[in-house]
């Protein structure tokens, strides 16, 4: 009897198995909580950062300076390189539009009707006293002739005038039409200027990027005297690979002038231009570096 | 496994977003570590109303108390009991069923086989489920090393496709296979913990149990000679 009391009281029910359970849970809960909001996964990675290294500013640093290219002197002004291309091309054509009508509504469009109007007016105030005066001289040859001849005269007048307008006219348009090819001319030159100038832009632009690239590879030589000068001559070819580097004028320090070569060679591929057509500008490059900057 | 490079890398959208054997092996590990961490709370509790029922019954025991009455104690309240105690019961039982006058060996002998019955018994009951904690402490990690190495195998794979390779290609695949490892860890080292410490507690409950049985069967000798 005490016997199987004894193997009975072995099945005595285990405290808290349910609360070990919950407890359980909720380590898992707050570890997983824990994870994720306690932990500072990272949402985005670091953003690289593109620097272009400029050993010295290029040449045509001053239209830079001034944001928006103001439109009145388009042939003095050299437009912006790249973006504002448009701009100083555009704004002429649109001021030159807007000033071509104004002088041809002073000079051709008001004087032609003023001025007939003026004679007309005349022609037809001087015919009046005449009737007045024919009926106290009731004298109907003599009106008649005196009609006549006043209407062979209002119309000669009157052609007269028309002549006169016409000439005007023809002036005025001729004049217009002068002042309009100066316009477009002096438009044209300055497209062309800018053109130009945005083509050395360019260039000035490149040369200095090959500069500053090449120079930011040149391991230098440390403690030369002075500042000595090196030339390469550099031959490219177009995507920016170097067909031929060969010495122009030594510096004098054939480490200097074997340092800059291979760095040189190290820069390729040099950065060109994206159009093709000015590459020409580029094929036979001289490269000049100083020691110091 | 996707090879495209996301912003997102909270770790639920990369736990979503692993291959199936990756998040199996990320389930399995979760109950595994479930189950590791309810048996971790359960020995706890176990162990320690067991210390206390012990250190009581000893106190009890060795202040001197009639041991008639302890037996009715032990008998009576069979749920309160603990484990020495029941010891005590299963062996005082056994030797007060002996009529006066018999064999003394013998009854001494069945008395200790009693005890010790019981003893196994209670020890067994005490180091259930350590086992369970030995084999999570042990094998869970390679289960997580497994998901990652699967992880980082596809994400190596798809990274074959790729012209230009980067970190970027390969740096989710790897976070979400590295999660499968982490979890592994996260119910091992609780596991081998517990393990370790219920393990020599349990022990030394048995030294305990077992000097008790051998200073039992002292008293009872003596009383059998009487």
């Amino acid at each position: 009897m005490s016997a199987v009391d004894a193997v009975r009281n072995t099945s005595a029910p285990e405290p808290g198995v349910l609360r070990a359970g919950v407890l359980a849970v909720l380590v898992h809960v707050s570890f997983i909580a824990l994870m994720v909001f306690g932990l500072n996964w990272k949402a985005q990675p670091p953003e690289g950062m593109v620097v272009e290294l400029w050993q010295d500013l290029p040449q045509p640093a001053e239209p830079q300076e001034v944001p928006e290219p103001s439109p009145q002197p388009p042939v003095k002004e050299q437009p912006e390189p790249e973006k504002e291309q448009p701009e100083p091309v555009l704004e002429p054509v649109k001021e030159s539009v807007e000033q071509q009508p104004v002088p041809e509504s002073i000079s051709v469009a008001p004087s032609p009707p003023k001025k007939p109007d003026i004679p007309l007016k005349q022609e037809k105030e001087k015919p009046e006293p005449p009737e007045t005066v024919k009926e106290i001289k009731p004298d109907p040859e003599d009106l008649q002739k005196q009609a006549q001849e006043r209407i062979a005269a209002e119309k000669q007048a009157k052609e007269k005038a028309e002549a006169e307008r016409i000439q005007r006219e023809k002036e005025a348009e001729q004049e217009a039409q002068r002042k309009r090819e100066q316009e477009a001319k002096a438009k044209r030159e300055a497209q062309q200027a800018a053109a130009r100038a945005r083509v050395m832009n360019e260039v000035a632009k490149y040369k200095a990027m090959i500069l500053a690239k090449i120079r930011s590879r040149i391991v230098m030589p440390p403690d030369l005297p002075g500042n000595p000068v090196t030339e390469f001559n550099v031959t490219l070819l177009p995507g920016g690979d170097i067909l031929n580097v060969s010495l122009r004028r030594s510096s004098g320090y054939a480490a200097f002038d074997s340092a800059v070569e291979r760095a040189i060679y190290l820069s390729k591929p040099l950065p060109l231009p994206p159009d093709p057509v000015l590459f020409n500008e580029f094929r036979n490059l001289n490269v000049t570096v100083h020691y110091l900057e | 496994m996707n090879t495209v490079v996301t912003q997102d890398l909270s770790l639920l959208y990369l736990i979503s977003s692993a291959s199936l054997p990756v998040q199996l092996v990320m389930l399995i590990l979760l109950l595994v570590s479930l189950l590791s961490w309810w048996f971790i709370f359960r020995k706890l509790f176990v162990i320690r109303h067991e210390i206390k029922q012990t250190d009581e019954f000893e106190d009890y025991f060795w202040r001197g108390a009639d041991l008639n009455a302890l037996y009715q104690r032990a008998t009576s309240s069979r749920y309160a009991s603990g484990s020495m105690e029941r010891i005590f019961a299963a062996g005082f039982g056994e030797f007060s069923k002996h009529p006066p006058g018999s064999d003394d060996k013998s009854v001494m002998e069945s008395t200790r086989r009693a005890m010790q019955a019981t003893y196994q018994r209670e020890m067994d009951k005490l180091e259930s489920h350590l086992s369970f904690l030995a084999t999570v402490g042990s094998v869970s990690p390679y289960i997580g090393l497994l998901g990652t190495v699967w992880g980082i195998m596809n994400s190596f794979r798809s990274l074959s496709n790729v012209a230009q390779a980067t970190i970027a290609h390969v740096a989710p695949g790897i976070a979400e296979a590295l999660i499968a490892t982490a979890m592994g860890l996260f119910a091992a080292i609780p596991a081998v913990i517990a393990y370790n410490r219920y393990a020599s507690d349990t022990e030394q409950l048995a030294t305990r149990f077992e000097s008790f049985m051998e200073e039992l069967t002292n008293v009872l000798q003596r009383r059998v000679a009487e």
